[in-house]
């Protein structure tokens, strides 16, 4: 069964490589440019005296110079990319099958179906894991640097590192699985399965990911005479907190003795965070998974 | 006729009132069967009958909504694995991975069956002159579905099933096929079961005989014995069905004369014959046409009628 469920999926396997070669031969390039600029611009220094806060004019140079490597625009369109390599791979996992006809001759032989479906989905799953492993390394390690500088809770950039990646890609192969045998067709299934991914992604990180710890309160107090510094965002480097990697959600209103309040996720949550969110999505892959062996179980036997 | 010499009465396939609903409609109904092992039946009906249906229930891809069925004893309560290593299945249209070569099937096979028979399957293609690198996709359909049969044989199950195995294949490849599944089932008492619509094919390869129209049994028995249970009978175009010995299957009116195909019942025949009347033996094709242009009711209402009148019904004729 190993042997049938590589031959099927061979050149899937291929294509992911080809996809992991040129994602590491960017990210070796850029990393390697990035690092020596950092050195050069005396920024590690900076960050250990002050935090950040004694060289906003270097930091300011440096991510104008590489800001477009963790380009927002960029990395927003290559959201969908783990979504994308889901379907491709879940989407005809069972409906090809189911259109070609194939189906009655594979679940036809002596292994049944239930065994011949769970030991697709695990060589699968396990080569989406190793994939998924294998592209947040190569991201994290090249914007190293400029996670430093940034913190890693811009969406653009929490959403390639950590877990996360991993467990989107999860997600919409699960869907696509359960779609593929629901309505029997692989590209109407990639759709279908792409289309809740993508709206449950959207929500998560707009409406649930700033929540999943309660946000701490940072009292601002201004200096007697000078203009206080301000911004909030993400984009604001460093943050209002003082404090790198931190993300400051709101602006409250000003407490007595307090210009400013705001309300904040520590930059040390990041792990917290992340295994919060990969939970909720390794989740759906489960229960995704789970329905699909169920019902094709039900199906006849 | 039947070569089950070994004194094992477990026949290769039993059913009893079984039955597959799809939503409303039922695919098919009170389905009572019995064919011994090493019989090679066929199983005839037009589109829709219920033949794929049957079939599909047999390997176990479909679970039945009522009724019992068992293959050489196994239920289909018992463990899949169990079911599927005893039947072995050419699917309508040959199904396989396009971008498979022989070769690959062949692993394939081996892969998923403990039974698999690799020289089997090599010697066959050899035979056939098959180059096992060759890919599915650039094969011909006789090809295709002499890999498919052969992927079926070499999983050495008891019972083989085909679903309209020649229905796609040009002339001459549907004879090759059929001279393949005659020559595999020659001399290893391996049960087949044939589901077609072409009945012409099914004459000379079949000692067992299964009718199906819209759901329903409508014939079912060794070929023989049924073939000599029906006369065909010539008489005067007035006379009613009523008059006429045994059960009316079929009937032709023409200008002066009717066409009976009548199931009959012997001593009434040998009693009833009348002048101007003629009774001749029928033949398998004839048979067979005149059961599928009945009405699939009329199969429900021979067994109420048959319950009170001693004949060669189904149950009857099982040995």
């Amino acid at each position: 069964m190993i042997w049938v469920s590589w031959r099927q999926h061979r050149s899937q396997a291929i294509a992911c490589l080809g996809l992991l070669a040129a994602l590491a031969v960017y990210a070796i390039l850029l990393g390697t440019s990035m690092r020596t600029a950092f050195g050069q611009d005396g920024l590690v220094t900076c960050l250990a005296r002050s935090h950040g806060t004694g060289c906003p004019a270097g930091i300011q140079a440096f991510t104008n110079r590489f800001g477009s490597e963790v380009n927002v625009a960029f990395w927003s369109v290559l959201l969908i990319l783990p979504g994308l390599i889901g379907v491709l791979v879940g989407g005809p996992l069972i409906a090809r099958e189911l259109e070609y006809g194939t189906w009655r001759l594979a679940w036809s032989q002596t292994v049944t179906r239930a065994r011949w479906l769970t030991v697709k989905l695990g060589l699968v799953t396990g080569g989406i894991i190793v994939l998924g492993a294998a592209m947040t390394a190569l991201i994290m390690w090249y914007r190293a640097p400029m996670d430093r500088l940034t913190g890693r809770f811009l969406p653009n950039i929490y959403d390639f590192e950590g877990l996360v990646l991993t467990a989107y890609i999860l997600c919409a192969f699960g869907f696509a699985v359960l779609a593929g045998l629901l309505i029997r067709r692989s590209i109407p299934a990639m759709v279908a399965a792409f289309i809740p991914w993508l709206a449950i992604r959207l929500v998560v990180e707009f409406l649930l990911r700033p929540h999943f710890e309660a946000p701490l309160t940072f009292n601002q107090v201004c200096p007697q005479n000078g203009a206080c510094y301000g911004g909030i965002g993400l984009g604001t480097l460093p943050p209002v907190t003082g404090h790198i990697g931190d993300w400051v959600l709101s602006q409250g209103p000003g407490q007595a003795s307090a210009a400013n309040t705001y309300l904040y996720q520590p930059a040390d949550r990041f792990w917290t965070f992340q295994s919060i969110e990969a939970g909720i999505f390794v989740a759906l892959t489960a229960a995704a998974l789970g329905a699909t062996i169920w019902l094709l179980h039900r199906r006849a036997a | 006729m039947i070569r089950n010499d070994a004194g094992d009465s477990t026949p290769a396939l039993r059913t009893d009132h079984l039955g597959r609903r799809y939503g409303r409609v039922w695919g098919l109904r009170d389905c009572t069967l019995e064919v011994p092992a090493g019989a090679i039946a066929a199983v005839v009906g037009p589109n829709g009958a219920g033949k794929t249906t049957l079939l599909e229930m047999i390997i176990g891809l479909l679970q039945p909504t009522e009724g019992q069925l068992s293959v050489f004893g196994e239920t289909s309560h018992a463990p899949m694995a169990a079911r599927l290593a005893r039947v072995s299945y050419v699917a309508q249209d040959h199904p396989l991975y396009r971008d498979f070569s022989v070769a690959d099937m062949f692993h394939l096979g081996r892969a998923m069956n403990p039974s698999w028979d690799q020289e089997l399957a090599v010697a066959r293609m050899d035979a056939l002159s098959i180059p096992l690198k060759r890919k599915v996709k650039s094969l011909s359909g006789g090809q295709r579905s002499q890999v498919s049969l052969t992927m079926a044989l070499a999983k050495r199950a008891p019972l083989l099933v085909l679903d309209e195995p020649v229905s796609s294949l040009d002339p001459v490849a549907r004879l090759e096929f059929m001279r393949e599944v005659i020559a595999a089932a020659a001399g290893t008492g391996l049960t087949v079961l044939i589901a077609s619509h072409v009945v012409s094919e099914l004459e000379r390869l079949c000692d067992w005989l299964i009718v199906l129209t819209g759901g329903h049994v409508q014939l079912a028995g060794p070929a023989d014995d049924l073939i000599a249970a029906h006369q065909l009978l010539t008489v005067p175009r007035a006379t009613p069905d009523a008059e006429l010995p045994g059960v009316t299957i079929h009937r032709t009116d023409s200008d002066r004369h009717s066409t009976v195909l009548v199931r009959a019942d012997p001593v009434r025949l040998a009693v009833q014959q009348r002048p101007g009347w003629r009774a001749d033996p029928v033949g398998f094709e004839q048979l067979v046409m005149a059961y599928l242009q009945r009405p699939p009711q009329a199969a429900a209402r021979d067994d109420t009628a048959q319950a009170a009148r001693p004949g060669p019904t189904t149950k009857a004729v099982t040995r």
